[in-house]
Parts: C-alpha cells; sequence; structure tokens
C-alpha cells in the first residue's frame, strides 16, 4: 500500500498514554500497593564463590515486625530461566535434561549478589535491618572471572562438568558454525590479518529497578512484575512454581524499561510469591539499583580473535572467529557473537564458547549477541581496509551481505541505499581522513562508520477488537509498554486496518486476565507479529460490521485473530547504516561525538515521532557501551566495584550527541503495512561505528571497549 | 545535622512567598491542619520521630515521620504522590527530583524531616485546573517520555531550570537536565520539548 494512501500509519502520533506519562498518573509495578502488604529485602553473597555451611535466622525472626524468611534451606523453586542447557528458550523438554538447575536460593553461591535470604517484614527498614541479623557461615571457595581463564586447567570448576557451559544436548561443546573451508580461503587469499578485541559487561541499567508485588486469593497467584512479556512470565511462574497457567496472573501495565533485563520471568518474581505465600500477605519486593546491577543480568563480555583473508582487491576471501562469552555462572542466554554474518564470504568459520566465570550472570540486552560482536567483527575489517589501502565505505559496499549466509534472498534489501544516503548526508569524503591520526595539536578529528542486517521475522501472536454501540472500538493485546509505545502502535494500526480515528481506539494491555497471548516485548517483533493479529482482528471485525450492521444497545461485535505467518525461502532483515564523527582531546583522552547521522531502513514506519525516538536511543546507547560502560571487578577478591549509574557512567544530557535519523521506508509485502523490526538494531552498528571514529581520529585502534580516558592516553603515550 | 537546623530557621515570610499562595498559607497557617492518620506505613515506636508541617502542591499537610524516612519515601507512601519515582535511591538519576521552594533536589537525598516548614511541589502540582503546564504538553508533542520512569524527574528539573532562566539556550538545557539520566536516551527529544515550551513563555 502506499504511503499517501494510508490515514494513520505513517503519520506522527503522540502516544496515547502520553497524558498520563506526563502527569504521574501511570501506575508502575512499584506504585501498587495493596492493604496489609509487606515489604521485602533480599540477603545476597558477599562472595564470588561459597559454600553455605550454616544458616541462622533465629535472630532476625525474632525482630519485630519480621513475618517471614526465605532460603535453601526452606525454598527449592527451580528457576527454569534463571539457568539453562545451552542457552535456549526454557520450556518443558529442556527442563528434563538441563543439569546446571538454577534455584532462587542456590547453595553453593557463585557470584557476588546471588540470593541467600529474602525477609518479609511490617515495612521496608524492618526488613533492611533483618538482613543484617541472619547469620550465614560461608565456606569460601575459588573464583574465576574472565573467560579465558576459566578454561584453564587447575582452574576452579564452577560446575561439576566444568566451565564450559553445556549445550541443549548436555554435551561440553563450543557452537560450531561453518560454511565452505577456512583453510582453503585462506590459502586463496593475498593476504591474512589477525587480531583480538574484547568486550565489557555491560548492565541494561532501565531506570525503574526490579520490583515485584505478590498476592494470593485461595490458590490464585497475582504478580505485579515489571516484565517484557506477560504471557511468558506467566506461563515461567506457573511451571516453576507447579501451577496451572490459568491460576496465576501478571500484570505490568507501565514499565520503567528493560532492553532485555526483564524478558521471562525473574527470581524476584518467584521470591516474593513465596514469600507472600508463607507469609499470608501481600508482599512487595523493591531491589536497590545496586541488586538490579549484581542481581538481574547484562550483557555478556566478550574475547574475539578475528582471522581474515582477503585478494589483493579487498576481496574477502575467509573469516574465523574464536570468541568466548562470560556467562557469569548460570547460562541465561545463548551467549553467541554475532557478526560474520554480514558479510558476504565463501568461507567461513566461527567457533563461540559460552563459559561460566563467578561475576554476575549475562543475558539479553538490547540485540543479545550484536553490539559487542559487531563492534569486534567492525573494528575487524575497517582495520583491513585501512591497511589495503581502501576507504572503509568502499570495503564495505564490496563486501557486505547480499544474501542471508550468501545464500537465502533477502525481502528487500536497502543496505546500499544505507550507505549511499548515509555517507552523502554525512558528508564523508569531506570528514574522513584517508591518514587517520593526521590532525595536527592535541584535538584530533575522524570519522567513522558501520552498519547492520537485524532480523525481522514474522510470527505468531493475538488480538481482539470489540466495538459497542458507542462506536468505541477496544483493542485487547497481551502487550506491555517497555517504552517503544507498543500501545500506541497497536491503537494506530487498528484505527487505520477499520478507517476510523485513533481517538476512537482504546487499548486493553499488560494483564494476563484480560489479554490474549503477545510475544512479548523482545526481538524487536511486538509491531510486526502482535500489530498483525490486530490487523487481521480489524479486518474481521470490519467484515462482521459490513454483514450485521453496527451495534445497537447493549450489542457488541467482537473479532478476534491468532496469525501465524511465515516466509517461505526468503530471510526479513531491517538495514542501517550509521555515520559518527569524534573529537578525541589526545592530552585528557577524552572523546566527543560531533555529528551522529543514523540511516535505517526498518520498513514502513509506522509512527515516526516514536520511532525517531527509539533510534535516537539506541545510538546514544551505543556511545555508552562504545565510551563509558563497564562492570568493573577487584581481582583479587572477586567484588564488582562499579554497579550502579555512576560507575556505569551512562551518557547524560551533556554527553549526548544531535542524533540525525533518516529513515528509508519500503514495503516488503509482510508484517502489517510493511513493517519491520527498528527497537534493538539502533543500537547494534553504532559502537563499531564510533570506535572507528577513534581509530580515524588518532591512527591507533582501540581492541578493548570501554574506549576510557585512561585507555586512549595508554595507545597515545 | 546543623543543615537540618539552618533549614529550619527559615522565616514565615519566605515560607509564605515559597509556596506561591500566599492566601491559602496564611488562612491556614493561623490554624493548623490537623495531623494526618498513618495510613500506609506501619510505624515502629522505638523509632525516633518528628511532626512536620509542609506544603505540597500547594496544600499544607502535618504529618508525623519518622526521621530516617527520606523525602521520597513520605510523598510516596504517605501522600501516595507516587509520579516521583526512585530510580536509584542513592542520587545518581534523578527519577525522584522535586521542587523544594521552587529548587530541584533529589527527593532520595533529602530526608522527610528537611522538609518542615517548607514547600514541595511533585509533578502532580505541575497542571492546575485541569490545565497542563506548557512542559508538559511539549513533553507529549515531542515524544520526551519513552518508558516514562525518568519523566517526573526531568519536568520537575526543567521547570526549577525555566524558572530562573526562562530562555535557556540548548545547552543551558543540557546543563540543567544533566542529573537526570534517561536510559531510553530520549535526550534529544527532552532538550527539543524544554526549548519548544521555553519558546512558548513556559516558565
Amino acid at each position: 500500500m502506499r504511503i499517501d494512501q494510508l490515514k494513520t500509519i505513517g503519520h506522527a502520533t503522540p502516544r496515547i498514554d502520553a497524558l498520563e506519562r506526563v502527569t504521574g498518573k501511570a501506575k508502575y509495578s512499584g506504585d501498587v500497593r495493596l492493604p496489609g502488604m509487606l515489604y521485602a529485602r533480599v540477603l545476597r553473597s558477599p562472595h564470588p564463590h561459597a559454600r553455605l555451611r550454616s544458616i541462622d535466622v533465629s535472630k532476625a525472626l525474632a525482630l519485630p515486625g519480621v513475618k517471614t524468611i526465605l532460603t535453601h534451606e526452606n525454598s527449592q523453586v527451580v528457576w527454569g530461566a534463571g539457568g539453562i542447557s545451552g542457552g535456549q528458550q526454557y520450556n518443558d523438554e529442556i527442563k528434563k535434561i538441563t543439569k546446571h538447575r538454577r534455584y532462587i536460593f542456590n547453595n553453593p553461591v557463585r557470584f557476588v549478589g546471588e540470593p541467600v535470604a529474602a525477609v518479609a517484614a511490617v515495612n521496608r527498614h524492618v526488613a533492611e535491618e533483618a538482613l543484617w541479623l541472619i547469620q550465614v557461615d560461608y565456606e569460601v571457595l575459588g573464583f574465576v572471572l574472565e573467560p579465558e581463564d576459566a578454561l584453564r586447567p587447575g582452574v576452579v570448576q564452577i560446575w561439576p562438568e566444568g566451565n564450559l557451559s553445556l549445550n541443549a544436548q548436555n554435551q561440553a561443546q563450543p557452537q560450531v558454525t561453518r560454511r565452505g573451508n577456512v583453510e582453503q580461503g585462506f590459502n586463496a587469499s593475498d593476504q591474512v590479518f589477525e587480531d583480538r578485541y574484547t568486550t565489557a559487561f555491560v548492565h541494561n541499567a532501565q531506570m525503574e529497578p526490579r520490583v515485584c508485588v505478590a498476592t494470593w486469593e485461595g490458590d490464585k497467584l497475582t504478580l505485579y512484575t515489571p516484565t517484557q512479556g506477560i504471557s511468558n512470565c506467566r506461563s515461567d511462574t506457573a511451571r516453576d512454581l507447579g501451577m496451572p497457567v490459568e491460576k496465576v496472573q501478571i500484570v505490568s501495565q507501565y514499565m520503567g524499561g528493560g532492553f532485555g533485563n526483564k524478558n521471562q520471568n525473574q527470581d524476584a518474581d518467584l521470591i516474593t510469591a513465596m514469600l507472600s505465600k508463607q507469609a499470608g500477605a501481600p508482599v512487595k519486593l523493591e531491589m536497590s539499583r545496586k541488586e538490579d546491577f549484581i542481581g538481574v543480568h547484562g550483557r555478556w563480555p566478550t574475547v574475539q580473535y578475528y582471522k581474515v583473508g582477503v585478494t589483493k582487491d579487498g576481496v574477502l576471501k575467509s573469516i574465523q572467529l574464536r570468541g568466548y562469552s562470560g556467562m557469569g555462572p548460570y547460562r541465561k542466554n545463548t551467549g553467541a557473537i554475532g557478526g560474520i554474518d554480514l558479510y558476504q564470504c565463501p568461507n567461513i568459520e566461527s567457533t563461540i564458547y559460552p563459559v561460566y566465570t563467578n561475576k554476575t550472570v549475562s543475558g539479553n540486552f538490547r540485540g543479545p549477541e550484536y553490539p559487542q560482536g559487531f563492534y569486534g567483527i567492525e573494528s575487524m575489517m575497517d582495520d583491513v581496509a585501512y591497511k589495503m589501502k581502501m576507504d572503509p565505505v568502499d570495503f564495505i559496499l564490496k563486501n557486505m551481505t547480499r544474501k542471508s549466509r550468501d545464500e537465502v534472498p533477502y525481502t528487500n534489501y536497502s543496505l546500499e541505499e544505507c550507505i549511499r544516503r548515509g555517507a552523502e548526508a554525512f558528508e564523508w569524503k569531506k570528514r574522513w581522513h584517508p591518514q587517520p591520526g593526521s590532525d595536527k595539536g592535541p584535538i584530533k578529528r575522524g570519522a567513522g562508520v558501520s552498519f547492520m542486517a537485524f532480523r525481522s521475522a514474522l510470527g505468531r501472536s493475538n488480538a481482539v477488537i470489540r466495538l459497542d454501540a458507542k462506536g468505541q472500538y477496544t483493542v485487547f493485546v497481551g502487550v506491555t509498554d517497555v517504552g517503544p509505545g507498543a500501545k500506541t502502535t497497536m491503537a494506530m494500526l487498528a484505527a487505520e486496518a477499520l478507517g476510523v480515528p485513533v481517538s476512537k481506539v482504546s487499548v486493553v494491555w499488560g494483564d494476563t486476565d484480560r489479554c490474549p497471548y503477545s510475544v512479548g516485548e523482545s526481538g524487536s517483533r511486538t509491531t510486526i507479529q502482535t500489530g498483525q493479529a490486530v490487523v487481521e482482528a480489524a479486518q474481521s471485525l470490519k467484515k462482521q460490521i459490513a454483514e450485521k450492521g453496527l451495534p445497537k444497545g447493549q450489542d457488541i461485535l467482537a473479532a478476534s485473530a491468532s496469525p501465524n505467518p511465515t516466509l517461505e525461502g526468503k530471510v526479513r532483515a531491517a538495514f542501517g547504516a550509521h555515520f559518527v564523527e569524534v573529537e578525541v582531546d589526545a592530552e585528557l583522552g577524552r572523546v566527543r561525538v560531533l555529528k551522529y547521522v543514523a540511516v535505517h531502513d526498518s520498513g514502513r514506519i509506522m509512527n515516526p515521532l516514536t520511532a525517531t525516538s527509539q533510534i535516537k536511543g539506541g545510538a546514544t546507547m551505543g556511545i555508552g557501551m562504545a565510551l563509558h560502560e563497564d562492570l568493573l571487578y577487584d581481582r583479587r577478591n572477586g567484588q564488582p566495584l562499579t554497579a550502579g549509574f555512576y560507575g556505569a557512567r551512562l551518557l547524560t544530557h551533556r554527553d549526548a550527541p544531535e542524533i540525525e535519523t533518516i529513515f528509508i521506508e519500503s514495503d516488503d509485502g509482510y508484517g502489517p503495512y510493511g513493517a519491520k523490526s527498528i527497537g534493538e538494531s539502533s543500537k547494534v552498528p553504532a559502537v563499531a561505528a564510533v570506535a572507528n571514529a577513534v581509530f580515524n581520529a588518532i591512527g591507533r585502534r582501540m581492541k578493548d571497549l570501554p574506549i576510557t580516558r585512561d585507555k586512549i592516553l595508554g595507545v597515545l603515550a | 545535622m546543623s543543615k537540618t537546623k539552618s533549614k529550619k530557621k527559615i522565616s514565615r515570610r519566605k515560607f509564605l512567598k515559597g509556596t506561591g499562595t500566599v492566601l491559602a498559607v496564611a488562612t491556614t497557617a493561623a490554624a493548623p491542619p490537623p495531623l494526618e492518620a498513618q495510613r500506609n506505613i506501619v510505624t515502629d515506636p522505638s523509632v525516633p520521630r518528628t511532626t512536620i508541617r509542609v506544603m505540597v502542591n500547594g496544600a499544607e499537610r502535618r504529618v508525623e515521620v519518622e526521621d530516617r524516612w527520606t523525602m521520597v519515601e513520605l510523598l510516596r507512601d504517605h501522600f501516595e504522590l507516587t509520579g516521583t519515582k526512585i530510580g536509584c535511591d542513592r542520587g545518581e538519576c534523578g527519577a525522584c527530583t522535586v521542587l523544594l521552594d521552587g529548587k530541584p533536589v533529589y527527593s532520595c537525598s533529602n530526608l522527610a524531616v528537611w522538609a518542615d516548614g517548607r514547600s514541595i511541589q511533585t509533578v502532580e502540582g505541575l497542571a492546575r485546573n485541569g490545565k497542563l503546564d506548557p512542559l508538559q504538553q511539549a513533553f507529549i508533542d515531542h515524544d520526551g517520555p519513552q518508558c516514562g520512569y525518568c519523566t517526573s524527574g526531568q519536568l520537575m528539573s526543567a521547570k526549577g531550570l525555566l524558572s530562573r532562566n526562562p530562555h535557556p539556550t540548548a545547552d543551558e538545557v543540557r546543563a540543567g537536565l544533566t542529573g537526570n539520566l534517561c536510559r531510553c536516551s530520549n535526550y534529544n527529544h527532552y532538550v527539543e520539548a524544554v526549548l519548544a515550551a521555553a519558546k512558548g513563555g513556559a516558565r
């Protein structure tokens, strides 16, 4: 459908719940207060690895106001999504075989911040005081922090099977993917380059810390909890607690961000549910900012060894990656390192070791395996381009992916246009220095580029739409609203498909008792999947109206849709390219972003207002990952040193540059009105683009994230 | 605690000036409002407590607080003004920013007792007579809030900024709001919104 035929989609539309967000009326999970509610606090391990010889809660229980205490001795709930063989989506089959089971309280404890006990008391001060009265006798064990160290002989074994995380078949094997033959590829190359890149653990650091309110009515549990997917959270919680799904209600109305940190259910949900059950009263568990940093998860740190072969014309012949991902002591995700597939190359081999360490756990964070992987490979390729005396933009245009994995066509392909449009808008030729580090004086400017392709898969979801006699349409969708504006997008899609203004559409969301299944806000797929269900439900409702006429009196009309579209023989991807100019102060090591252009093909843009916010936000976050963020550990004692906003040095108003956003709109015929993914894709190329710009400015390749002042001063010294 | 004492020395005239609703206060000041019952919080009799009088969004309140409560606890738990958020509870993020006598402060880093004799404005007090503050409208128009969790704090810092500098430059807006983190990182839109509101005469 052509854009000028659309009345709502593609038009900048303020959020339908913006009023609630600017007046303080929006109720977040932490704002929920129930009569007789208790407050909970969690005691966490001060050691990176220790066995609990004994735990004595008697003094804490005797404190007036303390109602109940949970420890590993009286509560053995398995947290399914918390640690799994293979790091894949937890399900009943995986549950049967997984050896590295994670409980809500584990013995031994395997990282600083792991829950040891939880207290519910009449107020938060009493609960905090009670934590000091719990006496734990720890047998302190050895620990290991870095993934490469964890695989060396003689090092402490975090699990009996060793420190290499098991795969889905319970084998201690790395993940290997191959195409062609890399050795033959290197032999056919004119030049071969090798290098090592590392990335740090960075925390999602969403503004809303984890919180949960649990209440039981008979055998029915209700959790008010910030989750990115109420449906998944419900099925996870029901499975972990051995309850029928319909006996669990998840409510997540307003949500203070997640970026992957609030996928699935969390141990906090299970702990709060169990405290509430045992105390016979509603319980609110509030986590501090430090607990949120070390007790949930962040992006897995990586070590990446690349070997790349090219012909003298700068054509890629072979790429080999050996990578190590630090998963913490539980495997919450794959630990993959994405990026090799960005390049057209006949010979590829990737071997990834997901490794257990005694650092905090790694898991989903905006484009889980890509920002760190893209940083590694796109730094490597940028370096190869310079060494081959090529402009990096030309190198990319020559070698970038044209078909997925060199075989499967994309539903549409705009990567070349993204790069050309970006280079033009950015004035690449003017800003890029053919001779890196050539600026005289201490202030050095440079330009960098990177690009991306990001999955935009189709899939299952549901929606219900109801029309009453007053002409008001109500859309029921199981989305939460993490921040991208899903609720508004769903209203806009319904309005467009029904041919009514957005004001005629209200949305019921964020409550499993009222809403049908939705995939959840992860994987940048809510608009594509749940949006498609909304469009199909609207079309079905329109048909009913045509047949039966508008409802009168107490009548209503309702329609539902449960589409599960598939792609045949094609791959759907969003594309993008980021161009960055930086200024490096060689005397202070400070990096400042001067100009930033982000070009994206995310298919048809549903709402330019909110889409722009997502691009700006992702790019800004990427700058933070490139230059600032790191959870540092003391190597002597395994203590995290920089847990919190200040320590992680998130970008502030003063650090954040203007992000110029350009959309290349397309309609590939799939997804609602051609929508593709957007939310995660804006972060994935940002890190590499900044790092490459720093190289162009100072002429030194920064191979370890984050690119902090001390590192810059170090290479320039 | 010397800070507490010096704050308490605030003159009545200054107190009235700070409230912005002199007439209403003049009447209520003569007859103190009744002590509010503890509705939501189970207090501990062994903990030292103080009765305070505080103007909250233009209405005078009298309440007994535990000396250990922070201002944000008082606002959220007792007054049920949950628009003010807790992001870090340690003065790093600004989600809890409120105006104390017209100046932005982190309510997580002030004690409730320090509010005695002073005036607090929260996000709930921005709209007047059902009409949004121009800053609120600009935040809507420019899509300032994404997840919205930092929004109240951004609004209150912006309000404080415009009251002392009604026509800031973009850099002055960034400086004025730099104590308010936004992890959705919608900084560009927030700055645009504040500039637009200032242009429209907001203060």
